[in-house]
């Protein structure tokens, strides 16, 4: 297993760029992880073989953008939006809104150090992958009172390796609503690392949609550092990869901030479906509420791993998880395991999980109001799925998520 | 507040079971090798397909990694600096009490388990296990008359080999994990149950595990059989002396029912934990599991742990029978040093198969207590049920509570329902019952009583009683 990653890493490029020195840290800790394995817990119930496969595949090339990306799906970006599509270095010159800028050299190497010391954990493997080949960064700092709006696109070149990562600062009270879309290819991999910083008061509502097609996988990890007071929303769906992990890590470097996690997995076919997530408490008073929820159609694997740490100094912390998950068919499977330490006495800490089918009841109401089985059966799902989408920046409506997903499950 | 100065006083209370008994011991040679098991078995006359048993297990044993996937730090065990078998000279079973050594059965009536028929006023049969030979059955003339087998585990392989030889290792192979791979090489005693078709075992059975000698590790093994339509409810305590030596404990408990057999099985764990520096104390790795095999079946497990420096155990319900039934109650309390990783298994595969969970967690001190459980729905287990509730308290801002439940279900008509808090006990309530002139002490006791109550119902009435003193004395004082 360790030969193929060593493998993997001499056919890279040499170090280059702003990333130069992330690269030779992200290699540096390849060469000792190699690949994941299957009897540490974090990748026990993971795909393996799916993830051999990916370091096969050759990193994507940004001269090849317009060739192999199909952009007709995409929605057109409404008159007054802004849309940051990534991979492809001739639309980072966007013309951005005023309050957004994109950061310096100088201060990109200051804020990357600043996560060093926090939480970019450097024995993962899923950030190592991604600092050792990206040389992509997409830094931007938003400042200012008024909020700001921004939607950022990061679509996979077919049978390529499509890494990314963007830094991302909120200044003092701040206010930005993100929408971050990743599409995924025929055989193509996207490994997506975003960090966020916000600062004292500032409010981010961050929107991830994930779709993959076919044979596409993907890698992606959120880092959120929040300053008191801030206020981080995040709404993630994923739908139709082959095999894809979300992990989003939040650390409440001093307490007293707000966090509210959503997320939503809709898995169909052979795919796999993962998120694992991680809530780190440092200071008093903060604030978490979580909610989870799966459907598993056909032959799909589902699962969810949520960690949430509450230290000593982390009195006062009120935190609740909930992971609510779908079973509709007789060969599928989910998995779903809440992690909770607590060492602070002074806390609120609470999480449940249910796994059912579509509820007997609620599909005999609706067929005794003339609703046919098939169409009641759609509707509870939409529903299901509609208490995470309603969520989402409004800019995602022009994406027609739940149109896509009900049309996949019903095929 | 006044809490600190009986927080001190009342952590430093001596546990009260940690006397040793002065008595002849036959010890064999520390450390652990096929002479020795081979030793072991010539020592208790085994029949020859227990002792292959034994090697093979031992070559299993040999094998395997010791696990470290738990939330439990520990100084590497030496396997070799441990006695594996240690008995009382003369402790040849005898015909009657009257012959047993007086100073042994001071030490059980010390330790308030009268072995002395004529003294016992409740319905209770009792086997006696002291280091690693099984001392006294009570009761087995009565017993014996409803057609129930209670009896140390190595005069069964005598008397009944057939039933040994078809059911032990069968609910916890040799190979099922490190611990049970070493108990099943050396195991000494322990108590073996058999209640034959449609019997309600008359009284209730109960084992009583001492474990003296300092550097003998004790490793029983239990096996519970309920054929048909039967039931029995069991009882199992254990004490050990205090030494500044980490003793380790390594037992195997193997429950099987039967079509509409119900076992009900209760333990109340009280080795010695430690001291407040966390010196000594016992290192309990146990392996219990029940198999309801039959329809209708149930097993119900019910423990009260509150001792050992190290707990390690899960005892779990495999649900195979149709309609079979499996209950989990747990209340596990951590003061001190002491660290406990401890929880359930529930696995369903038979048809409309239901489980129970209910956890309650104290950690107090600097302690650590986990929660780990598993719940997983088979693709067979149509219309499978389980109900889980894991509660933790804490008390002090220095110990941690964990909670670790792994659920997996392949089967859209099953329910899984799972659901956890964590409190402390509140100046609030302190505050409310002190004015009513409840006195502090006795404030903390009541809440920790109510918190764990949903368990303590479960457990026999006698145990209750018991259970609900042990943790008020262990935990007297430690709120500040």
């Amino acid at each position: 297993m360790k030969t193929e990653c060593l493998e993997w890493l001499e056919q890279l490029p040499s170090p280059d760029g702003v990333l130069a020195s992330e690269q030779l840290i992200g290699r540096e800790s390849l060469r000792n992880l190699g690949l994941p394995k299957k009897y540490s817990e974090a990748w026990r119930l993971t795909n393996l073989k799916r993830i051999e496969k990916i370091l096969k595949l050759p990193l994507a090339q940004s001269n090849q953008y317009e060739n192999s990306i199909d952009k007709n799906q995409w929605p057109e970006i409404p008159k007054d939006g802004v849309r940051i599509i990534l991979n492809n270095e001739t639309n980072y010159k966007t013309n951005l809104p005023n309050g957004i800028r994109f950061l310096s050299n100088d201060d990109i190497k200051e804020t990357i150090n600043l996560s060093h010391q926090s939480i970019d954990e450097t024995n993962d493997w899923g950030v190592s992958v991604n600092k050792a080949c990206n040389n992509k960064l997409l830094a931007l700092k938003v400042d200012g009172l008024e909020e700001q709006s921004l939607e950022i696109l990061i679509p996979s070149q077919k049978e390529t390796l499509n890494p990314s990562r963007i830094l991302l600062v909120l200044g003092k009270k701040a206010k930005l609503k993100l929408l971050q879309v990743i599409i995924g290819e025929g055989k193509s991999s996207n490994n997506n690392l975003i960090q966020i910083h916000l600062d004292e008061g500032s409010e981010l509502n961050h929107g991830l949609i994930c779709f993959g097609k076919n044979d596409s996988s993907l890698f992606t990890q959120a880092c959120i550092k929040q300053n008191i007071d801030s206020k981080y929303e995040l709404n993630a769906i994923q739908h139709g990869w082959s095999i894809s992990r979300f992990e989003p890590r939040v650390f409440q470097q001093n307490g007293k901030a707000k966090t509210k996690l959503n997320g939503l997995q809709i898995s169909s076919e052979k795919q796999q479906l993962a998120t694992h997530s991680l809530v780190n408490f440092n200071g008093p008073e903060g604030e978490l509420e979580q909610l989870q929820k799966s459907i598993a159609a056909d032959q799909s694997h589902c699962i969810f791993n949520g960690a949430v740490k509450v230290p000593k100094e982390a009195q006062k912390t009120n935190a609740s998880q909930l992971s609510r998950n779908l079973l509709i068919s007789k060969a599928a499977r989910i998995d779903t395991k809440p992690e909770l330490e607590i060492v602070a006495d002074d806390v609120k800490c609470a999480h449940g999980a249910t796994i059912s089918q579509l509820q007997e009841e609620e599909l005999f109401y609706l067929r005794s109001r003339g609703i046919d089985s098939n169409q009641a059966a759609t509707l509870l799902l939409k529903g299901y799925c509609q208490e995470i989408i309603n969520n989402l920046p409004v800019a995602a409506e022009r994406w027609q998520i739940l149109n896509q997903i009900i049309e996949n499950l019903n095929k | 507040m006044t809490g600190q100065n009986t927080v001190d006083k009342l952590v430093s209370k001596p546990y009260k079971y940690g006397f040793v008994t002065d008595i002849e011991t036959e010890k064999i040679d520390k450390g652990i090798n096929e002479d020795v098991i081979k030793l072991i078995s010539r020592k208790k006359d085994e029949p020859e397909f227990l002792l292959e048993f034994r090697l093979r297990a031992y070559k299993q044993w040999l094998k395997m990694k010791e696990p470290n996937w738990a939330d439990l730090k520990y100084p590497k065990i030496n396997y070799q600096d441990i006695i594996y078998y240690a008995a009382p000279k003369k402790s040849e079973k005898k015909a009657s009490l009257d012959d047993v050594d007086p100073k042994l059965l001071e030490t059980f009536d010390k330790l308030g388990i009268p072995l002395s028929e004529q003294k016992r006023l409740s319905n209770v049969a009792v086997d006696a296990v002291f280091d690693s030979v099984s001392i006294a059955t009570t009761y087995k003339e009565k017993l014996a008359e409803h057609g129930v087998v209670f009896c140390s585990i190595s005069e069964a392989v005598v008397d009944y080999p057939e039933l040994i030889k078809r059911y032990l290792g069968s609910v916890v192979p040799i190979s099922d994990n490190y611990f049970a791979a070493l108990n099943s090489a050396v195991f000494s005693d322990g108590s073996f149950v058999y209640i034959p078709k449609g019997i309600n075992c008359p009284m209730e059975l109960s084992s009583y595990f001492r474990i003296n000698s300092g550097d003998t590790g004790q490793f029983e093994r239990t096996l519970i059989i309920a054929e048909e339509r039967s039931s029995v409810s069991y009882l199992e305590g254990c004490t050990a002396p205090m030494f500044d030596t980490n003793t380790l404990h390594a037992a195997v408990v193997e429950l099987i029912a039967l079509d509409d057999a119900s076992i009900k099985y209760s333990t109340v764990q009280n080795w010695y934990a430690g001291n407040e520096e966390g010196v000594g104390g016992i290192y309990n790795f146990v392996t219990k599991r029940g198999h309801c095999r039959g329809k209708r079946s149930k097993i119900s497990w019910s423990q009260v742990e509150t001792g050992s420096a190290i707990t390690w155990k899960y005892p779990s319900c495999i649900l195979q029978g149709e309609k079979s039934v499996g209950e989990f109650y747990s209340v596990a309390l951590t003061n001190n040093l002491q660290k406990a990783d401890t929880g359930t298994k529930m696995i369903h595969i038979g048809a409309q198969t239901r489980s129970t969970i209910v956890s309650k967690g104290i950690s107090a001190g600097k302690s650590s207590n986990s929660y780990r459980g598993l719940v997983q729905i088979g693709p067979q287990a149509t219309g499978a049920r389980n109900y889980s509730q894991c509660d933790s308290m804490l008390i002090g801002d220095q110990a941690s509570a964990n909670t670790y439940p792994y659920i997996r279900s392949q089967q859209p008509q099953s329910n899984v329902e799972h659901e956890a808090s964590t409190c402390r006990i509140s100046e609030d309530q302190l505050f409310y019952l002190q004015s009513r002139g409840i006195n502090f002490e006795e404030a903390i006791s009541m809440m920790v009583s109510g918190f764990c109550q949903d368990v303590f119902n479960q457990l026999p009435m006698e145990f209750a009683a018991e259970a609900d003193k042990l943790l008020a004395l262990k935990l007297e004082g430690s709120v500040g």
